[in-house]
């Protein structure tokens, strides 16, 4: 539980306008593993993903921010690590 | 290169294969090499998917696989649960009793159905052919002989359409001012007319699908009422309204049809006259339209699960393409499947294109044909 600032991935979510639902489905399509209920409990940090699967999250969402006109505000894995 | 995630997906995954295809209401899930830890967790996700997709009825065939441990049996029974709940079922296909019988010595034959494969067939003919066409009435469940049958029947569209029939019929005999009325279903991804009083209605409503506008297209598809009080000074459809005038057709009223509040389709009463529908007849045309929706989620057919399922089609196959594209770079850089991720998702960020673009582009550039729904593990290029 760090106290951070920065967006959880269910913000990120709710600012890309998808249902959770349409999430775990684009997930899904990048070849994730994890049930719609992991995926959830992933956004919100009920889980922790493994650092592919919150590279998959961080991906379908970076995708659906340049699909509405954005760029990658998701960090992946490799961006959180210090 | 030992991962500290909670998802391992090397090898045990090697050698498990999942084919999925579809015969009407039925999804076949094709299962070849291991059920284990692992390769469990992507069946689970699939049978997720499908229940959610509006295939709640699932059939597991198991003639290929090798093994089924006790992770594989638990992610068996957690699957038949999500089914039973989302209104189907699980049916395992096999042409080995042994896989009977351990089903049978656990709880899970309870469960779910089994099918032996022909040849060693001792369930009878009525299982045979619920697989190869719909049953021509809505469902009974397992006779007595057969207790180990508990799989769902897909419910019979004709009994939907027929009742949906009855609606339209009420609707154009009680609402005043109707000449007609129809019901505009969205099935198989297209809007279709499955209910209407006459033939100039089915023309009128093919004219609204023709031309891809009108008050039942909008309703059928934005979940929300639509009124052309007068089609003389119409200006919302300028491709359809000129074609009803024709058929002299001056006012129509299309209510939606809401299943689980998604539009599934509309209600459409038709008028010769203009301003003919007044308040009372608009109220009345939703309660009608609110029957129509009941009996569609009553039957438990969400058609805009067609929709959906679509889109999960679209899904499986993009994920095969990418997985197919991370084979690739593995054998090209000798690398593991999430580093090859990695590269995807990085020239994706880099070109700004979708990965399964990047993807595709990998697999362009060895020639390799595409081969159907088929998901492999991408560590099958490696055999």
């Amino acid at each position: 539980m760090t106290d951070q600032t920065a967006n959880t991935l269910d913000e990120f979510r709710r600012d890309a306008l998808l249902s959770h639902g349409e999430l775990w489905l684009r997930y899904f399509e990048l070849g994730g593993m994890s049930s719609a209920l992991e995926v959830e409990a992933f956004l919100y940090e009920a889980l922790e993903p493994s650092p592919h699967d919150r590279d998959l999250i961080a991906h379908a969402l970076n995708e659906r921010f340049v699909e509405l006109g954005g760029n990658h505000p998701v960090p992946y894995a490799e961006d959180l690590r210090v | 290169m030992n991962s500290h995630g909670v998802t391992p997906l090397d090898a045990p995954l090697a050698r498990f294969g999942v084919a999925a295809s579809f015969e009407g209401d039925l999804a076949l899930l094709g299962l070849r090499g291991e059920i284990d830890a692992s390769s469990a967790r992507v069946l689970g996700a699939f049978v997720e998917a499908l229940a959610a997709s509006g295939y709640p009825s699932v059939v597991l065939d198991i003639a290929e696989l090798e093994s089924l441990d006790a992770a594989g049996l638990a992610v068996v029974a957690s699957a038949a649960g999500t089914l039973v709940g989302a209104g189907g079922g699980l049916t395992i296909r096999s042409s080995s009793t042994d896989v009977a019988r351990v089903l049978d010595i656990t709880w899970l034959s309870d469960l779910i159905g089994i099918e032996l494969s022909p040849g060693r067939n001792h369930l009878g003919p009525e299982q045979e052919r619920r697989l190869s066409a719909p049953p021509p009435g809505l469902g009974q469940a397992g006779s007595a002989e057969d207790p180990m049958t508990v799989t769902a029947i897909p419910t019979n569209e004709d009994v939907v359409d027929s009742a949906l029939g009855l609606v339209v019929a009420l609707a154009r005999a009680t609402v005043g001012g109707a000449d007609g009325a129809s019901v505009t279903l969205r099935r198989h991804g297209r809007l279709a007319t499955v209910a209407a009083s006459d033939q100039t209605i089915l023309d009128m409503d093919a004219d609204q699908y023709a031309t891809g506008e009108g008050p039942c297209v909008d309703a059928a598809i934005e979940g929300r009422w639509f009124h052309a009080e007068s089609l003389e000074a119409e200006p919302r459809w300028p491709a359809f309204t000129p074609k009803a005038r024709a058929l002299g057709i001056s006012a129509i009223l299309s209510s939606p049809l809401l299943v689980r509040d998604r539009p599934v389709g509309a209600l459409n009463m038709y008028s010769r006259t203009a301003t003919a529908f007044e308040i009372e007849d608009q109220k009345l045309a939703g309660v009608f339209a609110t029957e129509a929706s009941n009996v569609l989620a009553a039957a438990g057919v969400d058609i805009a699960d067609d929709q959906l399922a679509g889109r999960f089609r679209l899904a499986l196959r993009t994920r095969e393409i990418i997985a197919e594209a991370q084979g690739v770079i593995m054998e090209r850089e000798d690398i593991g499947d999430k580093e090859a991720f990695d590269v995807l998702r990085r020239s994706s960020g880099l070109s700004g294109k979708p990965l399964r673009e990047e993807a595709r582009d990998v697999i362009g550039s060895t020639h390799r044909p595409d081969s159907g729904t088929e998901i492999r593990s991408p560590e099958r290029h490696h055999d």
